[in-house]
């Protein structure tokens, strides 16, 4: 797969776009994916999955092809996707962690409140319920269980996609998984 | 589980990362044998994972490669290549 990309890059590079085309192609369901487990929004994973690739597009030059391309790729992705999860909260004091609640802020809490009522949540169907839970999960949370369980990547990975080191992505992950399990508890 | 020392759920999650020490593994082992609650939580955490991963198959809307093209900048792309 990486060799077959990096064909592909020199030939974009060489100005052939239709070798775009290909790698889009090829990538297009999992960036997708990623983009709409973090959003929880179709159009919008839709926008910012094809705003990714044409930064890609336009930026391929710095792309090292001694590296994984997925990684650089869903950095870019997952960068956008924080970015417009980041400009959708109201407002910046948000963001402030609470007193004596660890990795909650005040935007956790308030879409808390927005939670459905028990027996709605109970009635949805497994797709709908993974996606309102994860999108339940303070953000900082959701992009490493995204990356680690959608799409099954490595712990070594997400680090270089999420340019977080990788006992940062331990922890998160430690705290995403419990906090599922805390939202799963009346499954 | 109250009484459980703290560092037993962390081996809980290396065990479930697969970034357990031999040490760890048997003293999370042990102590889950041992202990119903813990053996509860751990079952809940292995849980999430099942959940999460159970979720059908999603696809790129048709048309998405054509529209990403769409959106290609045409000329100042050779911009973008100057190295």
């Amino acid at each position: 797969m990486d060799a077959l990309i990096n064909k592909r890059i020199k030939e974009v590079l060489k100005g052939d776009q239709n070798a775009f085309a290909e790698i889009v192609e090829l990538y297009q369901d999992k960036l997708y994916r990623i983009c709409y487990r973090m959003l929880g929004n179709k159009h919008e994973a839709e926008d910012i999955a094809q705003e990714a690739f044409v930064r890609a597009f336009i930026n391929i030059h710095t792309f090292d092809t001694n590296r994984k391309f997925s990684t650089w790729l869903y950095r870019i992705g997952t960068n956008l996707c924080i970015d417009r999860i980041r400009k959708k909260k109201p407002d910046y004091y948000l963001d402030a962690e609470v007193a004596g609640t660890e990795g909650l802020n005040m935007y956790s809490q308030i879409a808390s409140k927005e939670e459905l009522p028990e027996q709605e949540v109970l009635k949805m169907e497994m797709q709908d319920r993974v996606q309102y839970e994860i999108s339940r999960l303070p953000d900082k949370y959701r992009a490493v269980i995204v990356l680690k369980y959608m799409e099954d990547l490595p712990l070594q990975e997400i680090s270089d996609i999420l340019e977080m080191p990788l006992g940062t992505v331990k922890t998160r992950i430690h705290r995403g998984r419990e906090a599922l399990r805390k939202q799963l508890s009346n499954m | 589980m109250n009484n459980c020392p703290d560092h037993i759920v962390h081996y809980m999650h290396e065990h479930l990362d697969g970034d357990i020490s031999r040490e760890h593994e048997l003293e999370l082992q042990a102590h889950l044998t041992s202990c119903p609650s813990c053996q509860q939580h751990m079952h809940e955490l292995g849980k999430v994972a099942v959940f999460v991963q159970s979720a059908s198959h999603i696809t790129a809307p048709s048309g998405f490669v054509e529209n990403v093209i769409a959106r290609m900048p045409k000329e100042t792309s050779k911009v973008g290549m100057k190295r």
